[in-house]
């Protein structure tokens, strides 16, 4: 009997995403790959998330993860499956690597001096082991001088994050920003009062 | 010693100010300079174990609490006899400038525990490396050209790590492989038999660890007391053979 058209293109999605694994596919690759529309692919691929969420009896799931649709197990079984570890090793980062990437991540592009100078206390260690981790990159160079370069956050950022986009970023306290920007404010006409004062 | 521990815990300056003003449970709008000065600069004594770059950045910000202190101790009316407009100015908080930073600190300091919990998340997500098709036939490039650069080249190298480390034994348990003296007797009898009844005493060292060289002498030595071999020298500074050690001797 042939198959539904909708079900064959889920079936056919399904099995892509199980070979290729942890590399993920894009819906982009998944249209190239499917020989389909966009729009088609993605009603396949929220219909396979939702089948996997309802299915109670199956451990896998669907998730997209920086851009890229992966079957990956379910969390509720996550500390099944470190049975099968000897020493499952939480990949912890340091405190420090932790404040940079948040900074890199919610201010991007940014230069190393402004990740200084939010912290109060240097960064180039942080930052070199989060490019080493692949976390983040240089996406070019400060318009001002020096050229200072610029950092921000990569696809890899956000599967590790798993975060679908950056849009996803859980939002900075907003209240508290805007308080910020006023004292700066007062501050600006305070220093001004003070040049002022030194003429 | 135990403050070292403890102290290099802070991220820099801006850290330990945050951890001071938690710990006392103090305004963050409305600091007590004086008694946050104090306990700073305490901490600051206590921190001399630190690296003289790192301590630069803590010094820095314990002379900005020391001039803002210093200011607020300034009557605030000083200015009244020569300009108006200036005395108003001044009666800005001086602190402002420094709860500000402290206050975009923490924000992200706040920022960076999420993302710590939204990657622990993630990791509940178990997922496996792309099945190698290469018996069927050549895989498809990704389909997609895309431009690539050296931060592709690393996050390429990354993910290499992170598979050879799934890639390993799911259970690798160093266990000492531990031989009795009694096997290792076993053993050499066996190598003797094998040698016709004698052997070189240094070919059983050829191989093993130092606990196993031990319990190969051991077992020498075992075996001599037992009567069961015999270590011969033909003459000084010559090589040792050992053999069995016939009855009649």
């Amino acid at each position: 009997m042939e198959l539904d058209t909708k079900d064959r293109l889920s079936g056919m999605i399904e099995s892509f995403l199980f070979l290729v694994g942890d590399e993920g596919l894009t819906v982009k690759q998944l249209t190239v790959l499917t020989e389909r529309s966009e729009a088609e692919v993605n009603v396949s691929i929220d219909w396979l998330r939702l089948s996997y969420e309802q299915r109670t009896e199956s451990g896998i799931t669907l998730k997209l993860f920086g851009g890229a649709y992966r079957l990956v197990t379910k969390a509720e079984f996550a500390d099944d499956i470190k049975r099968l570890l000897e020493n499952p090793s939480p990949k912890s980062m340091t405190q420090a690597s932790l404040e940079v990437l948040a900074i890199i991540a919610y201010r991007q592009p940014v230069t190393r001096v402004e990740i200084d100078d939010l912290r109060g206390v240097k960064s180039e260690g942080p930052i070199s082991t989060l490019i080493a981790k692949g976390l983040i990159m240089e996406k070019g160079r400060s318009e001002g001088s020096g050229r200072a370069i610029l950092y921000g956050t990569t696809d890899l950022f956000l599967d590790r994050f798993g975060l679908e986009s950056l849009q996803e970023l859980p939002p900075l306290q907003q209240e508290e920003d805007n308080v910020a920007g006023d004292t700066d404010l007062f501050m600006t006409k305070f220093q001004e009062a003070f040049a002022m004062d030194d003429n | 010693m135990s403050y070292k521990v403890k102290l290099e815990a802070f991220e820099g300056p801006l850290d330990l100010l945050l951890h001071l003003i938690n710990r006392l449970e103090i305004d963050i709008y409305d600091i007590p300079m004086a008694e946050l000065t104090a306990q700073y600069i305490e901490h600051l004594h206590a921190m001399r174990v630190l690296q003289l770059d790192e301590l630069s950045e803590y010094l820095v910000l314990a002379a900005t609490l020391i001039e803002i202190k210093s200011k607020m101790l300034l009557p605030v009316h000083e200015g009244e006899d020569f300009d108006d407009e200036l005395d108003f100015e001044m009666e800005e908080d001086p602190r402002d400038e420094l709860v500000a930073r402290l206050i975009e600190y923490r924000k992200y300091k706040e920022a960076a525990i999420s993302l710590k919990e939204s990657a622990d998340e993630r990791s509940d997500h178990f997922t496996k490396s792309p099945e190698n098709l290469t018996e069927f036939g050549e895989m498809v490039p990704s389909g997609i050209e895309e431009s690539l650069n050296i931060f592709d080249l690393i996050g390429a190298f990354q993910k290499m790590l992170d598979r050879n480390r799934l890639k390993a034994p799911l259970t690798a348990s160093i266990t000492k492989m531990e031989v009795s003296i009694g096997e290792k007797m076993d053993e050499i009898m066996a190598i003797l038999e094998r040698g016709g009844g004698k052997c070189d005493f240094h070919s059983l060292f050829d191989k093993g660890d130092t606990p196993g060289l031990v319990v190969t002498f051991l077992s020498l030595l075992e075996l001599m007391k037992r009567r069961d071999i015999i270590v011969m020298q033909q003459g000084n500074f010559d090589g040792l053979t050992v053999a069995f050690r016939r009855e009649d001797e």
